[in-house]
């Protein structure tokens, strides 16, 4: 009963932030400023990670999470309420990192060693952070990466997440829950050297 | 550690992680013009929409809009639409990128390109695979110019450790252009730090100067940049051709490369050099391979170097043959001359077949075996087999570790034959030691001593003893011939010299500026903020808390690395070795290993 009552909270505070992202992306739509920064502060994380979860690259996921934000302007207008605002401006995102990987020639990102490029210089960006991140990065599958970034950053559903990545959602379920395992085993690794 | 701790803290890092660009996004968010993104047809459990599919849609819609404002700012001349038009199409920056290549691009207030242009006939063929600049129209500054730098790199443009681009931005707005050069140069450091490493970023903000017509209408002559122009302008005023408005003197150092006019002007060299194409042509002409079309050359100019001379590779189907050709006059100072008759197919009475990967490492192990029998018993580690040329031979380098110790060999890849050897291996061998002349060699010839080959050293460099520091003079044997390997340092100059043992001449020499200056760094270095080797020294003894006189095989080594000054020291105590990274002006400790051997 309690894990039950407990979801349902859950549940309750993600409807109540999708209402809010959505009043938020309404009123951009009607050309609020105001509005589009405080949209950006409570996505940009979600957008950031998606597209260097997709692109394997601070510099060019940086440029994509620019250019999805600069999309969601010109677009607002046109934004109908559908119940998940951060799954619409996601898409944005997963298309134009993809285009971006199309333009370049490559169809994955780039080789391991190219996740160092977490920035350095951010004074916020504490050695633990860098580890949970490396970790995350760098030893997880391509499509684990992408799951448990989306879940943990975005707050997106396991069926959204699955409608997102065009991936059934048994094998988001599944991906979640062993890559999860997967990081947790590697960040004790860590613990103990 | 929960699930849900754990994805609260990559979400917390995440978010700390992903920059804030707000403004930026801002500055490239207009007004909202009343463009409709429409939902994509939704499937069952479907709540997403397909961007690409409807940027695809939308600029179809927006053409003829964009056609009537067009037409409308043809006949309004100004007005709204036109401030758009400003806003998207009028020049604010000009941004050029030399190395040889000379690419010039424009920039729109919002850090678009406009037009990206090849200025000579290398920037068309670095700029081909993107439609000759037009892919970039559009794209993002820094975008365009990574992109731009990774087309060099593969070119082989940035191949040479010395070589150097130059970023140049025009911008009747000083302070914008002064922020764009900081922006440009992070960003091409940053991606030639990955692929080129040790190649330099220079960089200028031009400025309009009344003085600079004619040298504009020389730019526009001789094919080349505004940012390379005024680079030639600053070496025609250090070597005083500026005073008789010299064209001659303009076009031949437009010709050269910016990495051979940066060197011309830290060198402080008057004289003009005689360029790549000179230098190739001289080499190939005292090889004796000019009528071969197979053959290719690759040149590095070593201007900073003395004497200032051109690093010349020729290639050809039987080897790969270096040449040094002096900068100004043309001649060629060392090489093989006439290729075909000494070294080509036919020449040499070697077997049609090179012999295995297997065979050559049994030729040096079988050699190895002769000379340290001690070492017999021990199984081979680690062995890597690469066939190679060396001066138009084809040959395997053999390397592998026995109990610990490293061999290298060269092996004849024809014959098997022992041509160059070397180790660490310091146990006296039989029957011949590496550290005294082999049976039959240099038994009548005289060791011509340390000190000769020191002041041999200090000769070429044309210095005294008082003005180096840091010596450390090395006897060695290499492939049977004595040799003296002399280091020293010249304020922020290493030299380095292999002396032969016997006629005390010169076999091989570097001469290598170290400045603090290309990465960003601080500005010190200076050999009167050197801790030096002793205070060095000191700071790792005291890390590992022990006294010299515990220690053995103690060295000390000055060096640069990316423009900071270091020591590296290293020794052993009984059998653990230490070995430390000391900061040459703080004296701190940059990084220690301690290894139980």
């Amino acid at each position: 009963m309690l894990a039950a009552s407990g979801v349902q909270t859950t549940e309750d505070k993600e409807n109540a932030r999708s209402r809010e992202l959505e009043q938020l992306l309404l009123q951009a739509g009607k050309g609020s400023r105001d509005a589009f920064g405080q949209l950006y502060t409570r996505t940009r994380g979600a957008v950031y990670a998606l597209t260097l979860s997709l692109l394997h690259n601070a510099q060019e996921a940086q440029d994509t999470a620019q250019d999805t934000f600069v999309k969601v302007w010109e677009s607002a207008p046109g934004y109908r309420p559908q119940g998940s605002p951060m799954a619409w401006l996601l898409t944005i995102a997963r298309n134009l990192a993809r285009s971006r990987l199309r333009q370049s020639g490559r169809l994955v990102g780039l080789d391991e060693e190219d996740w160092n490029a977490i920035p350095a210089a951010d004074p916020d960006v504490t050695p633990e952070d860098r580890q949970v991140l490396q970790e995350a990065l760098a030893r997880l599958g391509e499509e684990e990466r992408q799951i448990i970034l989306l879940h943990a950053v975005s707050g997106l559903k396991h069926r959204e997440i699955a409608d997102l990545l065009e991936l059934p959602v048994s094998t988001v379920l599944s991906k979640y829950h062993r890559g999860l395992k997967k990081l947790k085993s590697l960040m004790k690794g860590e613990d103990h050297t | 550690m929960t699930d849900r701790e754990l994805e609260r803290c990559l979400s917390e890092a995440v978010n700390r992680t992903a920059p804030d660009d707000l403004e930026a996004i801002l500055s490239r968010c207009g007004a909202q013009n009343g463009s409709v993104m429409e939902m994509k047809e939704r499937k069952a459990n479907q709540n997403i929409i397909d961007a690409a599919v409807k940027e695809g849609t939308s600029k179809k819609k927006l053409r003829p809009w964009l056609a009537a404002a067009c037409a409308a700012l043809v006949l309004l001349g100004v007005g709204g639409g036109g401030l758009m038009y400003h806003q998207s199409y009028a020049v604010a920056s000009v941004v050029s990128l030399d190395v040889n290549p000379s690419i010039e691009l424009t920039v729109n207030r919002g850090g678009r390109v406009i037009s990206c242009n090849a200025l000579n006939e290398e920037a068309a063929a670095v700029l081909f695979s993107m439609s000759g600049g037009k892919d970039l129209k559009g794209t993002k500054l820094d975008v365009a110019v990574n992109a731009i730098v990774g087309a060099l790199v593969q070119a082989g443009y940035m191949d040479s450790i010395s070589s150097a681009i130059l970023i140049s931005v025009e911008d009747n707005d000083q302070e914008r252009a002064a922020r764009l050069q900081q922006e440009l140069v992070a960003s091409v450091d940053g991606v030639l730090r990955t692929q080129a490493p040790g190649t330099s970023v220079l960089s200028q903000v031009l400025t309009q100067d009344a003085n600079t017509p004619a040298l504009e209408n020389m730019t526009f002559n001789s094919g080349i940049s505004a940012g390379k122009a005024a680079l030639v302008r600053k070496v025609m005023e250090m070597n005083g051709t500026i005073a008789t408005d010299s064209t001659t003197a303009f076009d031949k150092l437009a010709a050269l490369s910016v990495e051979e006019l940066n060197d011309l002007l830290e060198m402080g060299e008057t004289r003009i050099p005689i360029g790549k194409s000179a230098a190739a042509l001289a080499a190939e002409e005292y090889a004796g391979t000019l009528e071969l079309n197979s053959v290719t050359t690759d040149v590095d100019p070593e201007l900073d170097e003395f004497p200032p001379h051109y690093e010349v590779e020729v290639k050809t189907t039987w080897g790969e043959f270096e040449y040094m050709v002096d900068a100004f006059t043309g001649q060629v100072l060392s090489g093989q001359r006439d290729l075909q008759n000494t070294t080509g197919p036919g020449t040499q009475s070697t077997p049609a077949t090179i012999i295995t990967e297997t065979q050559a490492f049994d030729a040096a192990a079988e050699h190895c075996g002769a000379q340290y029998p001690g070492l017999q018993g021990y199984n081979a580690m680690n062995v890597v087999t690469k066939l190679d040329w060396d001066d138009g031979r084809q040959v395997y380098d053999v390397d592998f570790v026995i109990s610990g110790y490293q061999f290298e060999y060269e092996i004849d890849a024809y014959t098997g034959a022992v041509l160059k050897w070397d180790t660490d291996y310091r146990s006296t061998p039989t029957p011949a030691a590496p550290d005294s002349p082999p049976s039959g060699t240099g038994s009548d010839t005289q060791d011509v001593g340390q000190d000769a080959a020191k002041q041999a050293a200090l000769n070429h460099a044309g210095l005294t003893e008082s003005q180096v520091t840091n010596w450390k003079i090395e006897r060695e044997w290499d492939d049977g011939r004595l040799e003296y390997d002399v280091e020293f340092w010249c304020g922020t100059t290493e030299y380095d010299y292999t002396i032969d043992g016997h006629s005390c001449s010169i076999l091989k020499h570097e001469w290598d500026h170290h400045s603090s200056g290309h990465h960003g760094g601080s500005g010190t270095g200076t050999s009167s903020q050197d801790i030096g080797a002793d205070a060095a020294k000191a700071a790792a003894l005291a890390h590992a808390g022990v006294s010299e006189s515990q220690t053995t095989k103690m060295e000390v080594e000055r060096d640069w690395d990316d423009g900071r000054l270091e020591y590296e020291v290293e020794f052993d105590v009984g059998r653990t070795e230490y070995e430390y990274t000391i900061d040459g002006v703080t004296g701190s400790i940059l990084e220690y290993e301690q290894d139980v051997d």
